[in-house]
């Protein structure tokens, strides 16, 4: 496992942007148990504040729950607040681009679903 | 909690030449510090004067007592590792963990063989025989194995190959550290180890240019992708550093503020190797 860390983001920012797309992305789903500080430490030779820091942030936006003794775990909900707040977002800030594309081209929003439907049934 | 490492006006000459010039620091406990400097700039005098080896003028305390003095009672405390060649070919692992045993009040033997039942490295096996990782793991063994508080690990990786290197910090963090231990490390493989440490000390010529946490540097220093019609208005802003990438100029800035410099281009954490570079080439001789 070696990610690449990118460096124009601070590394716990990072790691907090990877758990949620993994939440997202149902890797680890509600009321799952994160892996621990040392694990993700020793994998990711990070250094252990690093990895609390970025498990800090998600219990911030009360994605994560600390369990006394027993660790990080998902907190129920957080993958819907997470869907929720991508949706949001995309209504906010993509959307309106993308309904003035769809308009000025003259596009039928249910023909082009249609397409994207054959596609996704394609690949 | 009380600091691990205390040191005021650390000095120490050999002949005319100072090793330590007038070095000031603090280590808090839980913390991973690397000391990084070039050859000859006085890490190996610091470690020593830490673990008690050579006499030194100024205030120095490791875990509240006088190393050179009280060495004895210091060592139950502090576990130290040079680089990973150093155990003879011709000792056997079972002799390995005996030395162990006698020299070291608080080496958990059990500890260590638990540790090497999850290896392939066999008791009866001398050192000549093992391969180079099953020796980064006897050696690992044999420094997990020992309850200190402080871990001083000099070169720890050097001569071993990546992937032996990545093994040796892994287990490190994963058997080794918590927020009661310290480790300090020096090593010349910077970029292995940036994201590990906490705190970052660079020595040179004796003395301590750098020291701070990594946190700290990461606010202070910014390395900015100047744009084109940007540089003279950046040289204005004094960069500590220039260097150039494909063409373009990268700068890095200490302590200007990051609004002021993402008007001038992209910014970027610059890493500990480019810090390193710049700072022992910005610091007079």
């Amino acid at each position: 496992m070696e990610p690449n860390w990118n460096d124009t983001q601070p590394i716990y920012r990072q790691l907090r942007d990877r758990i949620v797309t993994m939440i997202l992305e149902g890797v680890v789903n509600d009321g799952d148990a994160l892996p621990s500080v040392r694990q993700v430490a020793g994998e990711y030779q990070l250094n252990p504040l690093t990895v609390l820091k970025g498990y800090q942030a998600l219990v911030d936006e009360e994605l994560v729950e600390k369990k006394r003794g027993l660790g990080m775990y998902v907190k129920d909900g957080a993958r819907k607040a997470l869907l929720a707040d991508e949706r949001r977002r995309f209504l906010e800030e993509q959307w309106p681009g993308i309904a003035a594309t769809i308009r000025r081209l003259g596009f039928d929003p249910q023909e082009l679903l249609n397409r994207t439907d054959g596609q996704e049934a394609r690949t | 909690m009380s600091a691990v490492i205390r040191a005021e006006g650390l000095s120490k000459s050999y002949g005319g030449v100072r090793a330590l010039d007038d070095v000031s620091f603090t280590v808090e406990p839980g913390r991973i510090v690397g000391l990084i400097g070039p050859n000859g700039a006085g890490k190996t005098t610091a470690l020593k004067a830490i673990l008690g080896l050579t006499p030194y003028k100024g205030t120095l305390s490791v875990m509240g007592r006088d190393p050179y003095s009280d060495r004895h009672r210091l060592m139950q405390d502090v576990s130290f590792i040079a680089d990973v060649a150093t155990l003879p070919r011709w000792l056997r692992v079972s002799k390995a963990l005996d030395m162990m045993t006698r020299i070291h009040p608080r080496f958990d033997v059990e500890k260590a063989r638990a540790f090497l039942a999850r290896t392939e490295v066999r008791a009866g096996a001398r050192v000549g025989e093992l391969s180079k990782g099953m020796i980064v793991q006897l050696h690992l063994a044999l420094v997990m194995a020992i309850d200190a508080r402080l871990l001083v690990l000099d070169e720890p990786t050097l001569g071993l190959d990546i992937l032996y290197r990545k093994a040796f910090y892994e287990a490190l963090l994963n058997d080794y550290f918590d927020e009661q231990r310290t480790i300090l490390v020096t090593t010349h493989q910077v970029e292995e180890i940036e994201h590990l440490l906490t705190d970052l000390m660079f020595i040179q010529h004796g003395r301590l240019v750098l020291n701070s946490s990594m946190d700290a540097v990461q606010d202070s220093f910014v390395e900015v992708l100047i744009a084109p019609e940007r540089v003279a208005e950046a040289e204005r802003l004094q960069p500590v550093y220039r260097r150039e990438l494909f063409g373009r100029k990268l700068f890095l800035f200490e302590g200007v503020a990051r609004e002021r410099l993402a008007t001038l281009g992209e910014l970027h954490r610059p890493s500990v190797a480019d810090l390193f570079v710049a700072k022992m080439k910005g610091a007079p001789a």
